[in-house]
């Protein structure tokens, strides 16, 4: 296992190498100078000059991107028009907040979705089916941006039980990381649900029923276990999708994450930013993948990670 | 793993990552919380006030920096030689007095004494020479390094008094010195990297700086050494940066912010019923307009230009977009834009304008197109033209634009023969609140695209002429009345057609005195206090 975790990172450098190359193609190629941009709405034409040459926005592409490139090799990300510090603290300082939010919000998602999952599979057709899944239907349909405003009014302006917005004590995470669980959670259970309403036609389990184990202890033991490996994959991907930060969510909790950050910089156009956001996102999913690859082992101990298998 | 096992880890792990998270906000924690739960009971002075603004923080460096939010931030730190009071008058801060000479080339400053900079720097003719130095040396690549472009050397007459020489007559220098990117900063901080300066200021303001997370929250305590007996009259201010406008709202309705810029037109009402919440309004320096390219046709011809001014309902322009919180502009420049003239309005009416677009030999109207920003504001302010113009037979398209893409296409033009731009939905607001700024930019012929934002490609020698005198006097009557000659052959001229100065739209708990927003957009914070009863 450890040498085809080994094999898999070393193979994500290449991949990474690309992606940079991807990344940087793409954030050059939108139109707008970013110069202009972060100079001020009534910048004279000295200032954005400037602006273009102490970041040597003036340069030729390829020259861009080879001193991009020479300088993430030395662990440099490079420094933001718009604020002028280092890409690397601002990403770190990001960072924090998306984590723990995500986590917060999986969490919730998970224990959700996979409770209302279960349950609909188990009682299929009957009405705590039906419920489950019009909860999850709305918990995907739901726009996250009025779900969150929702529950400011309700719960922050009309009840005063939380606070609106902001990174702070337990109180803080409530609101913003269900407004983000929500609608994974209702991936998920829709996943659980089909995952082990297939699995409950299986043969074990019906052996397991007749050799006279409580309906429980056949969900519990058997069932579910076996059903886990698509909500595993699927998890895996949403947690992916979540860390690199909820722009509205973080937008409405004034949450300072990742995807604030990431939609401030694509409207100054602070490519050094963008891209370095790219890449980490990039870099988060590959590992996330690996992580996913390996938690089937533990789940299915039948899968093995040698070659050929 | 069994489902009952795997769900009680779940729940652990929410509960350590909550709890592990909350340690690290513990301070800001309390304040908000104790704030919540006794609605709308004012914050005692050492709880200070919390401040939701609309975006992050860029810079603590002012002379770094170019948008107002963090000037507001600065000016708790920072003050400049001259400064702004409520009504936008030039008024001696940091300098006790100023004069200028004749051609306004040199200005001369007597500095206040016995002043010292935040970390014990004294404030002195040194210090303000390190600061001008450094605003005016080329290399600097400061962000507002053009407001001193023109200053060929600062002096040190004495310990309190400095001559600084410009390169040519500027009559508008008193207002770059009071603009907020003229804060001095002490000497000592200067010593750092710009990196390090934007994050660890030092000035002379009424507070101190304490910290900054990003995105977060931005904190200022009192200055005890404060010159002006009995101020500041908080100990704290918290800024926190609210980018959603429905979620600034809320912090006012549950008490968590006891001010708020900016709020929304739409949401005035919202906060009207909110007992113990006032929303204030102060009209803004800011003119929306739209222009049109004069070297095309048919906006060649002044009569088209004209009949586009009738054509356009100002008042219901004010009611469709701003709710009301505007005022229809009477002339190119706001009312608290300094030379401002009033100008004879085109009054709304619609058989002039076509009989105007006839008598120029467009009978039947015509087609063109309008480019704009993407934000709703902008999309229902290009509708309310397209329909109105559509009462006198123009047909209007609206391209509503990204930002950048939008400046590619009008600044990205190197000739003005090329310029595909017909009509631009525009908006202008001179930072330094002085009419050079709110007239040079946009009408003088140097000013084409990709210079500055002329972008009605307007030309007339006589308004050259009298920007440039306005800049070669120092004397305000004499520069009033060349400004005021500019502005009314503009307005005979029409290359715009100006719709309205919006109003500055705040809200703050009715315990909060004292702070206010200038019509520049900046925050006033110096006489900020917690009234109880």
């Amino acid at each position: 296992m450890l040498k085809y975790s080994v094999k898999r990172i070393l193979g994500m450098i290449p991949l990474l190498f690309v992606i940079s190359l991807i990344a940087f193609m793409f954030v050059h190629l939108i139109p707008g100078d970013p110069a202009r941009l972060i100079a001020g709405t009534d910048a004279t034409i000295e200032e954005i000059e400037n602006i273009r040459e102490k970041y040597g926005l003036n340069q030729p592409l390829y020259q861009q991107y080879f001193d991009y490139m020479a300088n993430l090799f030395q662990g440099d990300l490079g420094q933001s028009i718009v604020t002028g510090r280092p890409v690397l603290d601002m990403l770190v300082e990001r960072f924090g907040p998306t984590l723990s939010l995500t986590l917060a919000s999986m969490a919730w998602a998970l224990i959700f979705g996979l409770l209302i999952g279960v349950i609909s599979a188990v009682k299929r057709n009957k009405w705590p089916d039906h419920l489950s899944m019009f909860l999850a239907v709305s918990g995907v349909s739901i726009p996250s941006f009025w779900l969150g405003l929702m529950m400011i009014q309700l719960f922050s302006v009309q009840l005063g039980w939380f606070p609106t917005g902001g990174i702070g004590g337990f109180e803080t995470y409530i609101l913003p990381s269900f407004t983000l669980g929500a609608g994974v959670a209702a991936i998920i259970a829709r996943f659980t649900r089909s995952s082990l309403m297939d699995v409950l036609k299986e043969d074990y389990i019906r052996t397991g029923r007749s050799k006279g184990l409580t309906e429980f202890k056949v969900i519990n033991r058997h069932a579910v276990r076996n059903a886990l490996i698509p909500v595993v994959t699927m998890s895996g991907l949403q947690f992916g999708f979540l860390l690199s930060g909820s722009i509205i969510t973080e937008t409405i909790f004034s949450w300072p994450g990742l995807g604030r950050l990431l939609i401030n910089s694509i409207t100054a156009r602070d490519y050094p930013v963008i891209q370095s956001e790219i890449l980490l996102f990039s870099l988060e999913f590959l590992l996330i993948n690996l992580l996913v690859d390996l938690l089937y082992g533990f789940l299915n101990p039948k899968i093995r990670y040698e070659e050929g298998s | 793993m069994k489902l009952s096992r795997l769900l009680t880890v779940l729940s652990l792990v929410l509960v350590l990552v909550v709890a592990g998270c909350s340690s690290g906000g513990d301070t800001e924690e309390d304040t908000s919380s104790s704030k919540n739960n006794d609605k709308k009971t004012p914050p005692s002075s050492e709880e200070g006030l919390t401040i939701a603004v609309e975006s992050n923080f860029t810079s603590l460096d002012p002379h770094d920096t170019n948008d107002n939010q963090s000037y507001s931030a600065q000016s708790a730190i920072y003050e400049g030689l001259l400064g702004f009071d409520k009504d936008l008058n030039i008024v001696p801060v940091l300098a006790k007095e100023y004069s200028a000479n004749e051609d306004s080339t040199e200005f001369t400053f007597t500095l206040k004494e016995g002043i010292t900079f935040h970390d014990g720097a004294p404030f002195n003719a040194e210090a303000v020479k390190a600061n001008l130095d450094r605003l005016s040396d080329p290399e600097s690549q400061l962000r507002r390094a053009s407001l001193f472009e023109l200053v060929e050397k600062t002096e040190v007459l004495s310990e309190y008094e400095v001559k600084v020489t410009l390169k040519e007559p500027f009559g508008a220098m008193p207002n770059n010195f009071a603009h907020p990117a003229a804060g001095m900063i002490s000497p000592k901080a200067l010593e750092q990297s710009n990196q390090d300066l934007a994050r660890n200021p030092a000035g002379t303001g009424p507070f101190k700086f304490v910290e900054w997370k990003s995105g977060d929250h931005l904190t200022v305590e009192k200055n005890e050494e404060y010159r002006e007996e009995g101020l500041p009259k908080v100990d704290k201010i918290e800024f926190k940066p609210v980018p959603e406008s429905g979620s600034r709202v809320a912090m006012l309705q549950t008490g968590e912010a006891d001010f708020a810029f900016p709020v929304a037109p739409n949401q005035v009402e919202t906060l009207k019923e909110e007992e113990g919440v006032s929303i204030e309004t102060k009209p803004s320096l800011v003119v929306k307009y739209f222009s049109m390219n004069t070297m095309k046709e048919p906006f060649t011809d002044p009569k088209v230009r004209k009949a586009m001014n009738y054509a356009i309902d100002k008042e219901a322009y004010i009611k469709v977009v701003y709710d009301g919180y505007a005022t229809q502009t009477k002339s190119v420049i706001a009312p608290n834009t300094q030379h401002y003239e009033e100008q004879e309005v085109y009054e709304y009416d619609p058989e002039k304008a076509k009989e105007l677009l006839a008598e120029a030999g467009y009978p039947d109207g015509f087609e063109t197109t309008i480019w704009g920003g993407t934000s709703s504001l902008k999309q229902k302010m290009m509708s309310f033209y397209k329909q109105q113009l559509s009462q006198v037979g123009v047909t209007l398209n609206v391209v509503p634009m990204e930002g950048g893409t939008l400046g590619d296409k009008i600044w990205g033009v190197d000739n003005p023969e090329d310029a595909e731009l017909e009509l631009y939905n525009g908006g202008w607001s001179p930072s330094t609140a002085d009419a050079d700024w709110g007239m040079r930019p946009l009408f003088s012929s140097n000013s084409f695209p990709p210079d500055a934002y002329n972008t009605a490609y307007y030309k007339n020698e006589n308004v050259d002429e009298l920007l440039q005198k306005g800049l070669s006097t120092a004397d305000d009557k004499e520069r009033g009345e060349y400004y005021a000659e500019a502005q009314k052959i503009i307005w005979d001229e029409s290359p715009w057609v100006p719709l309205a100065v919006p109003d500055i739209l705040y809200g703050k708990q009715d315990y909060v005195e004292g702070l206010t927003m200038l019509s520049s957009g900046v925050m006033d914070l110096k006489q900020a206090e917690i009234v109880s009863e």
